[in-house]
């Protein structure tokens, strides 16, 4: 192709609100299918680096499966933080707890940053995605 | 974060939620935008979209029953109401929702 993007993968590979992860020239990327319309998102969640594929996708709306951070695929805006989690009342060994603790106080300074998108368009059958 | 970004994607998951309950975003687009907004802001706080007019007690089990949209936990008083208690949400048949009373639960028969 004149314009150098990268045959991906083919159409059928991703039903529509599916996501699949791809290595092109050693980026990892993650298309998805909204519907029909394919973007082409980077893999890493802009939270903590979780694979974003293995998390689910609403409309344009990709929720990551470790914190629930969510990014816009079409932007790769960042829409939400982590959702806190909550062990309740559970009493937890005490090492477990300063782990916790510790592992707490360091998240909080985590910023979710916004992913990176990458052109994406269909040609022949096949996800094309830009260099 | 941004709050633009944060409001549509609010609207647009609370939106599948609500319309299968009967209930629809309100059609004052200024009540619905501002209370949208207060939303991002007390989720950027607390990490949870919490109910913009009711307080945050520190007590999980019941402060789970002001996460937006909490119509499933106060189903028949908003059913009585036909809005929700901030009037982000009205019943569906509502066109004119300044035209709702706002009655505290007693006065619709549930205490």
């Amino acid at each position: 192709m004149s314009d150098n993007f990268i045959r991906a993968i083919s159409v059928g590979e991703i039903a529509p609100g599916g996501m699949k992860a791809v290595e092109l020239d050693g980026r990892e990327v993650v298309i998805c299918n909204c519907d029909g319309n394919f973007y082409a998102i980077q893999r890493r969640c802009g939270h903590m680096n979780a694979p974003l594929e293995m998390g689910t996708l609403d409309g344009t709306c990709v929720t990551c499966g470790m914190h629930c951070a969510q990014f816009d695929v079409t932007t790769g805006q960042a829409l939400s933080g982590p959702v806190p989690e909550d062990i309740g009342n559970e009493t937890l060994p005490p090492r477990v707890a300063a782990m916790l603790q510790n592992v707490g106080m360091q998240m909080q300074h985590v910023r979710t940053e916004s992913v990176h998108t990458y052109k994406a368009k269909v040609e022949g059958g096949w996800v094309h995605v830009a260099p | 974060m941004d709050t633009e970004a944060r409001k549509n994607a609010l609207h647009y998951f609370f939106d599948k939620v609500v319309g299968p309950l009967g209930f629809k975003f309100t059609p004052d687009a200024e009540l619905r935008d501002f209370l949208l907004e207060q939303e991002v802001k007390l989720e950027a706080k607390h990490g949870i979209p919490f109910c913009p007019c009711q307080p945050i007690r520190n007590d999980r089990a019941r402060d789970m029953k002001i996460v937006c949209p909490c119509i499933p936990y106060h189903r028949e008083y908003f059913d009585a109401l036909k809005r929700c208690w901030c009037g982000l949400f009205v019943h569906e048949d509502v066109t004119d929702p300044d035209s709702l009373p706002q009655l505290p639960p007693k006065e619709v028969g549930l205490e």
